[in-house]
C-alpha cells in the first residue's frame, strides 16, 4: 500500500536523535577531561556517596512502585465493573491531572506539606503543633505516588478492561468463588498491563531529580540528583554522563527482568 | 455493602489527586502571600501573571514547541507506520525495538545524550534543540497509536477501493487516512501531552534564554514560589478541564480516547 | 421422565427491549433439548438464565423442585458450553480441563485420571499439554466439552458451540453430541438458530420467536405439523399459502380444492379462512392436466440431493417451490398433486396476541 522510503525520515530520526546521543553519551562516559580512556567515571558508582544516593532512589522508587501497584489493581477492577457512561467520566477524572503541567503538581505538594503550608495551617487551627512533613522520604514517595499513579492505572485498566466478559463467566460456570476467579483468571490475564504500569512508574521514579528537590529541600540525595548536580554545579560531565551509562544499564537489567513475567511482548504499553 | 466500599474508596483516591490542585486553585485567589492564612479574595496573581513577561514567554514557548513537535512528530510517525508496513518483518521488528528505545530510557539519559550530542555537533542550545528533542521522544508515542490501527482489514479496504477502480493516492486519501484516524489524533494528543509536560529533557537542552511552563517553576523553587504560579496552575487546569471535555465529547461513546 | 428443569413465567427485558415474557419451559431428565430461533427470539437469553449468567425480571427457575433462581452460577449443578468457547488463554489444555476439579478440591491423582478420560472422550488424547493457541476451531471446541463434561453435571447448557465450524466439522460434531449425550446419560439444554442442526440432534425441539414459544414437539412433529405460520416457514422450506375450508376435509387454495386430513373433528369448519402449507418434497410431479392443478416450471436449481424448481401456478397466482429427485426442464408444463396426508391447516391469527407470535404473511 505504501512506499517503504516513506519510514526513511523516521530512520534518519532514530539515527540522529536516538543512536548518535547514545554515542554521544558513551563517548563522554568513558572519557577525562584531558581526552584520555577511563573506565573511572563508571566504577565511579561505587563510590560511597553515590551507592548510598543509588540504594536509597532504588529504595523509594521500589516503595512508590507497590504503593502505586496496590492503589491502581482496585481500582482498575472498580472501573471495570462500573457501567458505560461512568466509566468514561472516571476515566476523565484520572487523565486531568496528568494534563496538568508535573512540576505544578509536584509544587502543589509543596504548598500542602511546607512548614507555613496548608497542612499545617489545619493542624493550626486544631490547635496541633507544625509538623516537618517536607524533606522526608515520605514525602518524596507521596510526590511520586502522585505524579505517577495515573501511569499506573491506566494500563492496567486498558488490559482489564479487555478480559472477554465470557472467561469470568466460564470460571464462575465451573464453580469458582469470586477469589478464586480473581486470582486464577483475572489477575493473569492483567500481567501485561501490570508490567506497563510498573515501567511507566519505576524508571521515572528511580531516576528523578525534580521531586527529591521541590520536596526533599536539597536535603535528600538521589542519584538523578548526584547526577544533574555533575552537570551543572560541578561541570564534570565525564562523570555524570558514565552515572547516567550505569543508570542506563541498570534500568535495561531491570526491564529484561521484569519481562520474563510479560508473555505478550510488551505491546500493552498503549 | 461491595458497592459502598467501592464508592469511598474511588472518593479517597479522587480526593488524593484532586485535593492538591484544589489547595492552589484557592490560594491562586488568596490576597496574602502565604500558603497558610486565606485573608481575601484577590485577583493580584493572575494581573501578576499576565504582566510578567518572563511566565508569559514560558507559556507561549511551552505550547509553541508542543504543537509544532506534535504535528511534525505524527506526520514522521504516521509515515513511518505507513512505511514500515511494506518492509520484511524482521526489518520491522529490528525498527520498532529501536522506536522504543527513547520510551524505556529514563528522560534524564535521553536529555542528557541529546545535549551532549548537541555540544559535540557545535549545536547552539536553545528553541531549535528543544523542538528537536520533543519530536524524538514523541515520534514513538505516534508510532504506537498509529500502528495498531494499520492492519489486515485496513489492506482488505484498500483492495476493495482499487478494485472499483480507484486511483492508488485516491484510495489512500479516501479510505486508508479515515481509518487510520482515531490513531493518528490520540497520537497527537498523547505527544502534546507529553510535550507540555516535559520538564527534563527540556531542562537540559534549553540552553541559557529559553524558559517553559516547567523550567520557569523549577528556578523558582529555590527562590520561594509566587502564587502568580497559583494563578498559572488554575488556569491550565480550566484549560485542561474544557480540553478534556471537548476530546471526550468527540469521541465514541466507549471513551476511545482515553485508550491512552 | 422426570422433570428436572423447569421455567415458570420469565420475564426479561433489557432497557425497553422485552426479551422474554412470561415463559414457560420444562426440560426432562436426559433429554435432548434444542432452542431453536432466529437471532433476537430470546434463546440465548434462556439460556443464560438457566446457567445463572442473568436474573429473571420475573418468574423463577426451579432444579429438581428446587427453587435456584438466586443461586449464582458456581452454585449450580449445571455447566455451560460457550459459543466462542471462552478457553482461559493463559492456561494449558490440561489446566483448562481442570479447572472446575481443582476448584471442587479433588485430588491430583483423580484429575489426572479424568482429564485423561475426557480428552479420550472428546477424541484429542495426548493434547494434555498443548497451549491454546496453538489449538483449531474444532479442537477447541471439543476442549470447551472436556472442560464442562468433566465436572459431571446433570445438565450441560451448550450456547451455539458449533457456530464458528465449516460444514463438513459441524456435521461431524453434531454425531460427536449426540454420542456423547448418549455415553454421560445427562441432559443437554442447546441453543441454534439452525434449523437442520435441530432437528438432527434433539429429542426435543422448542421454537422461539420474539420472546415466545411459537411451538415445542419432537422434531418430527414441529417439521410436519407446524403449528403457526412462523413455525412452518422457519423449519425447511415450505409453501405456504391462505385458503378456505370448503367442507370438512376439503380446502381450497387458489381455485383450487384439496382434499385433506384436517376438519371439523380438529376445529377447522366449512367457509373458514385457513393458512395451508405444503413441503416442497411432498408436491409430486404428474404429466400436465392429470394432477390436481398445473403449472409451468420457471427455474431450476441443481442442490445435490435433488432438484430445486419454481413453479407459476396456472389457476391461481402463487409461485410453488418443488423438491424432486428427477430433471425437469425450465419452461415445461406440468401437473401436480399433493397427497391429503401431506396437507398441514393451520388458523389463521386471530388476534394481537397470535399475531405478534406469527410472521405476517
Amino acid at each position: 500500500m505504501a512506499n517503504k522510503k516513506w519510514a526513511s525520515p523516521f530512520i534518519i530520526w532514530i539515527i540522529a536523535g536516538t543512536v548518535i546521543p547514545i554515542l554521544s553519551i558513551i563517548y563522554y562516559g568513558f572519557t577525562t577531561r584531558d581526552g584520555g580512556f577511563t573506565f573511572r567515571n563508571i566504577t565511579a558508582i561505587f563510590e560511597h556517596d553515590h551507592i548510598q544516593a543509588l540504594g536509597l532512589s532504588l529504595g523509594l522508587a521500589i516503595a512508590s512502585t507497590l504503593v502505586c501497584l496496590i492503589l491502581a489493581i482496585p481500582m482498575a477492577m472498580i472501573l471495570k465493573g462500573s457501567k458505560f457512561g461512568k466509566e468514561g467520566f472516571m476515566i476523565f477524572v484520572f487523565i486531568l491531572p496528568m494534563w496538568m503541567n508535573f512540576l505544578l503538581r509536584t509544587m502543589a505538594w509543596q504548598v500542602l506539606l511546607e512548614r507555613a503550608g496548608v497542612i499545617n495551617s489545619i493542624l493550626g487551627i486544631f490547635g496541633l503543633p507544625p509538623q516537618e512533613l517536607m524533606n522526608t522520604p515520605g514525602a518524596i514517595i507521596l510526590g511520586m505516588v502522585y505524579d505517577f499513579l495515573p501511569f499506573m492505572i491506566l494500563p492496567i485498566y486498558n488490559t482489564v478492561s479487555k478480559i472477554d466478559d465470557h472467561l469470568i463467566e466460564a470460571a464462575y460456570d465451573l464453580g469458582a468463588n469470586k477469589f478464586t476467579v480473581y486470582m486464577r483468571v483475572i489477575l493473569p490475564l492483567t500481567v501485561p498491563g501490570i508490567v506497563s504500569g510498573i515501567t511507566m512508574v519505576f524508571i521515572p521514579a528511580l531516576t528523578t531529580f525534580v521531586i527529591s528537590n521541590m520536596l526533599g529541600g536539597g536535603k535528600v540525595n538521589l542519584i538523578g540528583n548526584i547526577i544533574e548536580q555533575e552537570f551543572t554545579v560541578n561541570s564534570n560531565w565525564y562523570l555524570g554522563s558514565g552515572l547516567s551509562l550505569v543508570m542506563m544499564i541498570f534500568i535495561i537489567a531491570s526491564m529484561l527482568l521484569l519481562n520474563k513475567f510479560d508473555k505478550t511482548g510488551g505491546q500493552s504499553l498503549i | 455493602m461491595k458497592k459502598t466500599i467501592s464508592v469511598i474508596y474511588i472518593a479517597i483516591i479522587m480526593l488524593f489527586l484532586y485535593l492538591p490542585i484544589m489547595a492552589l486553585v484557592v490560594l491562586s485567589f488568596n490576597d496574602a502571600k502565604s500558603m497558610a492564612v486565606f485573608t481575601g479574595f484577590s485577583l493580584r496573581w493572575y494581573q501578576e501573571l499576565f504582566q510578567s513577561r518572563m511566565l508569559m514567554y514560558a507559556v507561549v514557548n511551552t505550547f509553541s514547541i508542543a504543537i509544532i513537535s506534535s504535528l511534525i512528530a505524527t506526520i514522521i510517525g504516521t509515515l513511518a507506520v505507513l512505511g514500515l508496513s511494506s518492509m520484511k518483518k524482521k526489518n520491522q521488528d529490528l525498527i520498532l525495538a529501536a522506536n522504543n528505545i527513547p520510551m524505556l530510557n529514563a528522560d534524564i539519559v535521553t536529555g542528557i545524550s541529546l545535549m551532549l550530542c548537541f555540544i559535540i555537533l557545535h549545536i547552539p542550545l536553545g528553541y531549535c534543540t528543544i523542538l528537536f528533542a520533543h519530536i524524538t521522544f514523541s515520534i514513538p508515542y505516534v508510532v504506537l497509536s498509529v500502528r495498531p490501527r494499520l492492519n489486515r482489514t485496513t489492506d482488505r479496504l484498500f483492495e476493495a477501493a482499487l478494485d472499483l477502480g480507484a486511483s492508488r493516492g485516491y484510495a489512500f486519501r479516501k479510505v486508508v487516512l479515515p481509518e487510520l484516524k482515531p490513531g493518528i489524533v490520540s497520537g497527537f494528543l498523547l505527544a502534546f501531552t507529553m510535550s507540555v509536560d516535559d520538564f527534563i529533557i527540556t531542562y537540559f537542552n534549553r540552553g541559557a534564554g529559553i524558559n517553559t511552563i516547567s523550567t520557569v517553576i523549577y528556578s523558582q523553587v529555590k527562590v520561594g514560589i509566587r502564587p502568580s504560579l497559583f494563578a498559572l496552575s488554575t488556569i491550565i487546569f480550566v484549560i485542561a478541564f474544557v480540553a478534556l471535555v471537548v476530546v471526550n465529547r468527540n469521541s465514541d461513546r466507549k471513551g476511545v480516547a482515553f485508550n491512552l | 421422565m422426570a422433570e428436572l428443569i423447569r421455567l415458570e413465567n420469565i420475564s426479561k427485558s433489557y432497557g425497553d427491549n422485552k426479551v422474554l415474557d412470561e415463559l414457560e419451559l420444562t426440560v426432562e431428565e436426559n433429554e435432548f433439548v434444542t432452542l431453536l430461533g432466529p437471532s433476537g427470539c430470546g434463546k440465548t437469553t434462556t439460556l443464560r438464565i438457566i446457567g445463572g449468567f442473568e436474573m429473571p425480571d420475573e418468574g423463577r427457575v426451579y432444579f429438581d423442585g428446587k427453587d435456584i433462581t438466586d443461586l449464582p452460577p458456581n452454585m449450580r449443578p449445571l455447566n455451560t458450553v460457550f459459543q466462542n468457547y471462552a478457553l482461559f488463554p493463559h492456561m494449558s489444555v490440561s489446566e483448562n480441563i481442570a479447572f472446575g476439579l481443582k476448584v471442587s478440591g479433588k485430588s491430583d491423582q483423580y484429575i489426572k485420571d479424568k482429564i485423561k478420560y475426557a480428552l479420550k472422550l472428546v477424541n484429542l488424547k495426548g493434547f494434555e499439554d498443548r497451549r491454546i493457541n496453538q489449538l483449531s476451531g474444532g479442537q477447541q471446541q471439543r476442549i470447551a466439552m472436556a472442560r464442562a463434561i468433566v465436572n459431571e453435571p446433570r445438565v450441560l447448557l451448550l450456547d451455539e458451540p458449533l457456530g464458528a465450524l465449516d460444514l463438513k466439522l459441524r456435521q461431524e460434531m453434531q454425531y460427536e453430541l449426540v454420542r456423547l449425550k448418549k455415553e454421560l446419560g445427562i441432559t443437554f439444554i442447546f441453543v441454534t438458530h439452525d434449523q437442520e442442526e435441530a432437528l438432527t440432534m434433539s429429542d426435543k425441539v422448542v421454537v422461539m420467536n420474539n420472546g415466545y414459544i411459537q411451538q415445542e414437539g419432537t422434531p418430527e412433529q414441529i417439521y410436519n405439523e407446524p403449528e403457526n405460520a412462523f413455525v412452518a416457514d422457519f423449519i425447511g422450506d415450505s409453501n405456504i399459502i391462505p385458503g378456505k375450508m370448503i367442507a370438512d376435509k376439503l380446502v381450497e387454495v387458489k381455485g383450487v380444492q384439496f382434499p385433506c386430513i384436517d376438519g371439523t373433528d380438529n376445529g377447522f369448519k366449512p367457509g373458514q379462512r385457513v393458512d395451508v402449507v405444503i413441503r416442497p418434497e411432498d408436491v409430486e410431479i404428474r404429466p400436465y392436466g392429470e394432477g390436481l392443478f398445473n403449472g409451468t416450471i420457471t427455474s431450476k436449481l441443481f442442490i445435490g440431493v435433488h432438484y430445486e424448481m419454481l413453479v407459476k401456478m396456472e389457476e391461481g397466482k402463487f409461485e410453488w417451490l418443488l423438491q424432486n429427485y428427477d430433471e425437469h426442464e425450465v419452461g415445461s408444463k406440468i401437473g401436480m398433486y399433493v397427497r391429503p396426508e401431506n396437507i398441514q391447516i393451520m388458523h389463521k391469527p386471530q388476534n394481537d396476541y397470535e399475531k405478534r407470535m406469527s410472521l405476517e404473511l
